[in-house]
């Protein structure tokens, strides 16, 4: 499961506006003015932060519609406190779990918890929260019940919880790292403008899509965060968060365009780092259609176009040659032989499987204005050996339905693998029964089965590797990119670790006078 | 105007039952499901099922209308699925932040391009009006997305006077509200330009120069006056159009209002708080056009406001 990033659909607004126009009729002030507050109590001393990423938060349930939302998983780090978190290959670190274990084919899986947390209300954090928190996940209305659809919880005891899968799922920690325990409630709706959690922070107001004000919480288990307050932004338009940031209006914020990141290496009061993360571009290519249904082609496809030459004009900052369909920092990741430019062998390959130039139009989906640039230069490179794609902007909602109906012949992705594991990528999307991507190899089945059913790391490793092959070299799709997350922050920022799915932590940042 | 206050009302009541209707509509025919958003593309097809079962999704469309009808009179818009809340009260929140944007943008507008159009008007054909006509084509012309981008650039980056983007101080409302008022103000400015040339010549302003009147008292008193009228049905007829400029406006400057709502609740198919949007527009339109009427009747007496018998 990816994190959904999303841009606002101006072009569909403006439709529906221009449909019902309107302005106003009444006088009033909105929002807070955001400042800097000094009222010191707790150990808190290291002042206030103020960051902005590329999504804005609107919702804190970390349980419902929004909760696989960058905006919401960002917010619900702060807040609460999760089972596990992923930190990277197949690593795992406890939170409130303090150790955790399953069966042999991964489908029992027992947790115990530590003791002594509490939420920030002073009630402690029980194995029937983690129970009730779980409950609401599978009975809810948001993406991540898709996750662990059969699944069942119980709590022996206090400080057990044992999940149940409904078959071998050696992906489940991964999956569960996108988990929050929130303490039990009955009024959903009031107790999500400003949640109770046992993580860092502890909620200080909230205007949903504008800010959220949280400060430190003086019982948090891992210590009370250094940082007084913490205020998450919302500035959607690029131009504006790059000035916010080089103005000092902003602290820290990431996921920038590659064309800014150069000026903001520039500018000497400010730090640009970037990491490997999990995603990767993914161009799948729809077997389904009898145009595309030869390997062969898909094969051709691929080889025609100068990946190398694109990546280095388009993302020269966050972009490096793919050589596999996940990122290194996963696990099951397993380097093959890259693809190489050759626009004549292409086309004598094309020839050779008889494709027809003349009545064929690969039409190539994509949801997100991003890819646009890059999808261009694609498709021009198609059209030198006489393939005609067409990159088709659809709006999200449209997307993910035609996604869903394979009603597309290429499809333009970036994919990540939810706690750095193949089985969250490979072992969802490209299985028969998935019916993703319109492909199906009955041998590939029987690897990523295996490879999802057990928990000898190793063994799941050398799985992947093979399954991976057969993709590869069936061209499932082309995996051109491996993408970096791109961080900046201003220099007065002290001890901010940036992490590799762009969704960072804060309890651990200082800042100094700027 | 008793009679013509109760016609306009039904009026109004009519055109709010065609907006709800519209957008019930439109919103049911656009492509792309409300229950496979929410839920993701993870999603087994029985939980995207009960998840339409439960937002009633699955009704035939005529008892989804009516329920819905029945709702909108009750002033019951529902709950956004997206925000967890009552639609109305989200949409009531962005609402203060919209307002105070787009009037500030109107009153902005009305004084620069009442300035330009009196400086223009004065002098038709003179140098000074072809220089503030050639401006305020410029000023029409420029894409206020790109002068959005160029303020925050020369004004937050360049001079650090004002910020770059958010809302909550006077200072945040001053470069949002001026990039929106650009059009607008060229707007009034072409059209109290013609009005005003327009009066110059008339017999009207003869008589009242050859009273002996100075220059200004003419132009205040019987010019301006005169050429408001078609100024005034603009503006009542603009601020629609501004508000569709104001959502662009407000994402460039993360300005927490009415637009930004709109535009993610349009993404996420949250029809609830599309439907309570559209909505409170509709009705500040047509509050805002009888007012531009009965404005304009109280600026020129010709202009009845009766029905004719």
């Amino acid at each position: 499961m990816t994190l959904r990033m999303r841009r606002p659909l101006s072009a569909v607004a403006a439709t529906l506006t221009a449909m019902a126009v309107v302005a106003g009729c009444s006088f009033g002030e909105s929002s807070d003015t955001a400042g800097a507050e000094s009222d010191g109590d707790g150990g808190a001393g290291g002042g206030t932060l103020t960051v902005a990423g590329p999504i804005a938060i609107e919702n804190l349930d970390p349980h419902g519609a929004a909760s696989m939302d960058a905006g919401t998983q960002l917010a619900a780090r702060a807040i609460f406190s999760q089972l596990v978190i992923s930190t990277g290959s197949g690593e795992f670190e406890g939170e409130l779990a303090e150790s955790w274990q399953s069966n042999d084919d991964a489908s029992v899986w027992t947790f115990s918890l530590r003791s002594g947390v509490e939420f920030s209300d002073g009630t402690p954090v029980t194995a029937e929260d983690v129970v009730a928190s779980f409950e609401r996940v599978l009975a809810g209305e948001g993406p991540l019940a898709g996750n662990f659809e059969g699944y069942t919880v119980d709590a022996p005891d206090e400080s057990t919880v044992v999940f149940t899968a409904p078959s071998p799922d050696a992906a489940f920690l991964g999956k569960i790292s996108s988990f929050f325990v929130t303490p039990q409630v009955e009024n959903d709706g009031e107790f999500f403008s400003a949640p109770v959690g046992s993580g860092p922070f502890v909620v200080e107001s909230f205007e949903p899509g504008q800010v959220l004000q949280v400060s430190a919480n003086p019982g948090y288990w891992d210590g009370e965060p250094e940082l007084e307050t913490l205020e998450f932004q919302s500035i959607p338009e690029v131009a504006a968060r790059m000035t916010a940031l080089k103005t000092g209006e902003v602290d820290i914020t990431w996921s920038m365009p590659d064309d800014q990141i150069a000026e903001l290496r520039a500018d000497e009061n400010l730090t640009v780092e970037s990491v490997p993360s999990p995603g990767v571009f993914t161009m799948w290519m729809n077997a389904s259609r009898p145009a595309l249904a030869d390997p062969a082609v898909r094969r051709a496809l691929w080889q025609a176009v100068d990946f190398e030459a694109i990546i280095e004009s388009l993302f020269p900052e966050t972009g490096t040659p793919a050589d596999a369909p996940v990122s290194p920092s996963v696990l099951g990741y397993a380097p093959q032989e890259p693809v190489q430019y050759d626009p004549d062998a292409a086309k004598a390959a094309l020839d050779q499987a008889g494709f027809d130039y003349e009545n064929t139009v690969i039409e190539w989906q994509y949801s997100q204005p991003q890819f646009r640039n890059f999808m261009n230069a694609v498709a021009s490179d198609l059209a030198e050996i006489g393939v005609k794609v067409e990159p088709t902007n659809k709006e999200q909602a449209v997307f993910l339905e035609d996604l869903l109906a394979l009603n597309w012949d290429m499809n333009m992705q970036q994919i990540g693998s939810q706690g750095y594991d193949a089985a969250t990528n490979l072992g969802r999307l490209y299985t028969c029964e998935a019916n993703r991507i319109g492909y199906c190899n009955e041998e590939l089945d029987k690897l990523l089965a295996a490879a999802g059913s057990t928990s000898d790391v190793a063994e799941r490793e050398d799985l992947y590797a093979q399954a991976t092959e057969i993709i590869w070299n069936d061209a499932v799709g082309m995996y051109p990119m491996f993408v970096e997350q791109p961080y900046a922050w201003r220099n007065s920022v002290e001890g901010f670790t940036p992490v590799s799915d762009g969704v960072p932590y804060f309890h651990e940042v200082t800042v100094s006078g700027d | 105007m008793t009679y013509y206050l109760v016609k306009r009302l039904a009026i109004g009541l009519l055109t709010i039952w065609g907006v709800v209707t519209a957008v019930f509509v439109v919103i049911r025919f656009a492509p792309g499901d409300q229950a496979t958003v929410a839920l993701g593309p993870d999603a087994t097809v029985e939980q995207v099922e009960a998840l339409r079962h439960s937002l009633g999704l699955d009704r035939p469309l005529l008892v989804q209308y009516f329920s819905y009808l029945g709702d909108v009179a009750a002033l019951d818009f529902g709950e956004s699925y997206r925000y967890g809340r009552p639609a109305m009260q989200a949409v009531l929140e962005r609402f203060p932040a919209t307002v105070t944007l787009t009037l500030t943008a109107t009153v902005i507008a009305l004084i620069a391009g009442l300035l330009l159009g009196v400086l223009a008007g004065q002098r038709p054909g003179s140098l000074l009006d072809r220089a503030v006509s050639t401006f305020t084509l410029g000023l029409q012309a420029v894409p206020p997305f790109w002068v959005g981008i160029m303020f925050i650039l020369v004004f937050a980056l360049q001079f650090r006077m004002l910020p770059s983007a958010g809302g909550g101080s006077p200072a945040h409302l001053v470069l949002p509200a001026v990039t929106l008022s650009i059009p607008f103000t060229a707007l009034v400015a072409r059209i109290s330009r013609s009005g005003i040339a327009e009066a110059m010549g008339e017999a009207y302003v003869q008589t009242a120069r050859s009273k002996g009147l100075t220059e200004r008292s003419v132009l205040s008193g019987h010019v301006l006056k005169n050429s408001l009228i078609p100024v005034v049905t603009v503006v009542g007829l603009q601020l629609g159009n501004l508000l569709g400029g104001a959502v662009v406006i407000e994402t460039v400057f993360a300005w927490p209002g009415l637009g930004s709502l709109l535009v993610s609740a349009v993404g996420n198919r949250d029809f609830a708080v599309v439907q309570a949007a559209t909505v409170l527009i509709a009705l500040c339109v047509i509050v805002l056009n009888l007012t531009a009427d009965i404005v304009n009747a109280k600026l020129d007496p010709r202009i009845r406001l009766e029905a004719p018998r």
